[in-house]
């Protein structure tokens, strides 16, 4: 006997994920999915919009990683509340790892969830966490041509944030190029250029994230 | 590589169907959908589904799996080619106005079940 099914095989974590953002929507909560490659400035970026944000809204973090906890460390010395996912392995979070973790954060104390993806620009895109949004960060040393060569990850972004923005000079970063790629690939998708290790050029980008957090808030 | 959860979805999802289909016995074949671009490869997912089957209905089942390409659209020179890996230029003209559409598909299609 043949079974035509004709389904999509991730409509699991589809679902799932679903379930993760009716549950944030009901609960007042923005979630933020953060992707880039390994070492572009993601822990770096989130520190420094909690800097900028300066206590304004109730953050909480969740991190992705292979392995251990430094970056939730990092996190935590900031007082925000912060949950550790470690993949084991797995190159990408899934909309079940953060169904887990959901269930050690409090969401009537957190305005706004950030979700730290593990560093891949690949199989991350693969991957809908449940999240209202999602910031692509691309930092100038790792060349201009990464929108082209992984265009999936930037396609599916709203936002894309270029950090290490302090190092230009010292590269051959084009930002005129990354713009042309991102205009083909995700047109209404805001841009950012930051140094977050010194602040610069953060605070557009917190306003426009405690923006989207309140915009969402009037909504329902 | 996330092939490995891929499988796993996959695994769950054929036994959801033959659940729905009131089927307990083995499954013999297996077709799949994975477009060019889908960012997966299919030796891996060959490779996961021999860790993974065995033990569940599918072990053993011949996978077959159909690789769709995508088609690119180019604005400047109107050609509409087939492509099988992503492209940011028309390969007729250079042109960069591209639109590129399906090549993405990542679906079980269909399990064939011993009666
Ligand atoms: N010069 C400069 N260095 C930066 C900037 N942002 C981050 N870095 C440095 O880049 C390195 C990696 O930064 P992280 O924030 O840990 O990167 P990440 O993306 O979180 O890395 P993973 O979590 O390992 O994928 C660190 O040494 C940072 O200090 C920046 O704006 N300018
Ligand atoms: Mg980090
Ligand atoms: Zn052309």
């Amino acid at each position: 006997m043949k079974i035509v099914a004709a389904k999509k095989i991730l409509k699991a974590n589809d679902q799932l994920a679903e379930e993760n953002r009716q549950k944030l929507t009901a609960a007042g909560v923005f979630c933020v999915n953060v992707v880039g490659s390994p070492g572009a400035g993601k822990t770096t970026l989130l520190e420094a919009l909690f800097a900028a944000l300066d206590g304004r809204l109730r953050p909480a973090v969740i991190e992705g990683d292979i392995a251990g906890s430094i970056d939730a460390e990092r996190i935590e010395k900031l007082g925000v509340p912060v949950v550790q996912i470690n993949t084991q392995g797995a190159c990408h979070l899934d909309a079940s790892m953060i169904a887990a973790a959901a269930e050690d954060l409090d969401y009537s104390a957190i305005d706004l969830l950030l979700i730290e993806n593990v560093g891949n620009l690949v199989c991350t895109a693969g991957f809908d966490l449940g999240e209202h949004l999602r910031i692509i960060v691309l930092s100038t040393t790792e060349g201009d041509d990464k929108a082209a060569k992984y265009p999936a990850i930037f396609q599916g972004s709203h936002a894309l944030v270029i950090t290490k923005a302090d190092l230009l000079p010292h590269t051959n970063f084009d930002t005129r190029r990354i713009a042309a790629d991102m205009k083909r690939l995700a047109p209404k998708a805001e841009t950012f250029q930051v140094a977050a290790l010194t602040g610069e050029g953060i605070a557009p980008a917190a306003e426009w994230l405690a923006a989207k957090c309140a915009a969402s808030a009037t909504d329902d | 590589m996330h092939e490995l959860s891929i499988v796993e979805a996959l695994i769950e999802q054929a036994q959801k169907e033959m659940d729905r289909a009131g089927h307990r016995g083995r499954v013999l074949r297996m077709e799949l959908v994975i477009g060019r671009l889908a960012g997966v490869s299919c030796d891996s997912v060959r490779f996961a589904f021999d860790l993974l089957a065995p033990g569940t209905p599918l072990e053993g089942a011949q996978v077959h799996i159909a690789e769709p390409k995508a088609t690119c659209r180019c604005h400047t020179c109107d050609a509409k080619l087939e492509i099988d890996e992503i492209t940011i230029r028309c390969p007729h003209c250079g042109g960069i106005e591209l639109t590129i559409e399906g090549g993405r598909e990542l679906l079980l299609q269909s399990i064939e079940i011993e009666d």
